[in-house]
């Protein structure tokens, strides 16, 4: 039987909104050690404009982040790294050839990270397990009425 | 070619009707103007802006024009019907009255996200076609930088009040 390791707990806080989330250091033990060196983390949160339901931050990082534990098929709570295409961010030219990396969640169904053409796989590095009912309600009100930093840090 | 006027937080844009096209939207569109509200950015389509239209505004069209299976582009302005059941999920970002059935201008002022094809969601469309009505009626002459960065704005510091107009020949 081999020894079960800790699993370590993010918090996530977005306006009003506290969430937890524990990272999923086996299946992305890269992208989850370099996160937890990144923590804490605090940039101002945006809101997906073509992937639906996701917020997330920009990271200001020259550290490359490799394929890992990655996915298509993004869930409701999933935390996902990956570098989303600048064309959905911030329109610099040549926009379809620079990318920022980011950190996300998707808060609610009826989403799927994007590409400039099709869907996008990310890095999943953990899964929300409190509080995504409170970001759920938390993300569509700062839609309405503007959204402010997200801070990520060691529970 | 008849005008259109876009308002928004003190930056504007005209839009030209494809009259010639879609007669009878351009009609229906032109005859509920002024029309405003609180633009929303959608979060699927990519760089658009939505007006929901409401009370005696709302439009519920059938669809004209060439089957529109192409992709969308900087510029356009579309005609949205959806039909209740077609509602993707939960929408808490949307007042309540659109949270089901909507009908909206969007407003289409930089690159669309999925090459253009996310606003068509051909998968949305539903066996019956009429569940869900897009119909491209008018174009930007022109997208100003300063509106559009006011519409991006809207992603990010929330809804910004809308005014669509028509812009009539000066005498």
């Amino acid at each position: 039987m081999g020894q079960t390791r800790p699993m370590t707990r993010v918090q996530i806080t977005l306006g009003s909104a506290e969430a937890v989330a524990e990272l999923d250091e086996k299946d992305a033990p890269k992208t989850t050690k370099w996160l937890k060196e990144m923590l804490p983390i605090e940039r101002q949160a945006m809101h997906s404009m073509e992937s639906g339901r996701e917020v997330y931050v920009v990271l200001d990082t020259s550290h490359g982040i490799e394929e890992e534990n990655q996915t298509i098929y993004q869930t409701v709570g999933d935390l996902i790294v990956y570098y989303k295409p600048a064309i959905f961010v911030k329109p610099k030219w040549p926009r379809h050839i620079r990318d920022f990396l980011v950190i996300g969640f998707i808060y609610e169904r009826d989403s799927a990270i994007r590409g400039m053409s099709g869907p996008l796989a990310t890095n999943l590095v953990g899964k929300i397990t409190e509080g995504i009912d409170a970001l759920a309600r938390e993300a569509p009100r700062m839609r309405r009425e503007g959204f402010g930093k997200m801070r990520i840090s060691l529970a | 070619m008849r005008k259109l006027l876009f308002e928004l937080g003190g930056t504007g844009a005209v839009a030209e009707m494809h009259d010639d096209i879609v007669p009878k939207t351009c009609d229906a569109v032109w005859n509920v103007l002024p029309v405003e509200g609180m633009a929303i950015h959608a979060n699927w389509s990519g760089r658009e802006i939505m007006l929901h239209l409401h009370g005696e505004k709302i439009l519920r069209l059938p669809p004209e024009g060439p089957g529109r299976r192409g992709t969308t582009a900087p510029g356009d302005i579309v005609y949205f019907w959806r039909s209740p059941q077609m509602s993707r999920g939960k929408q808490l970002a949307y007042s309540s009255q659109f949270q089901r059935e909507l009908s909206e201008l969007a407003i289409f002022y930089g690159d669309p996200a999925g090459g253009g094809l996310a606003a068509d969601d051909p998968a949305r469309s539903g066996r019956d076609s009429n569940l869900q009505v897009s119909t491209l009626f008018a174009t930007l002459i022109d997208i100003p930088k300063e509106f559009a960065q006011k519409c991006e704005e809207v992603c990010h510091n929330g809804l910004q009040r809308l005014v669509v107009r028509r812009l009539e020949r000066s005498a």
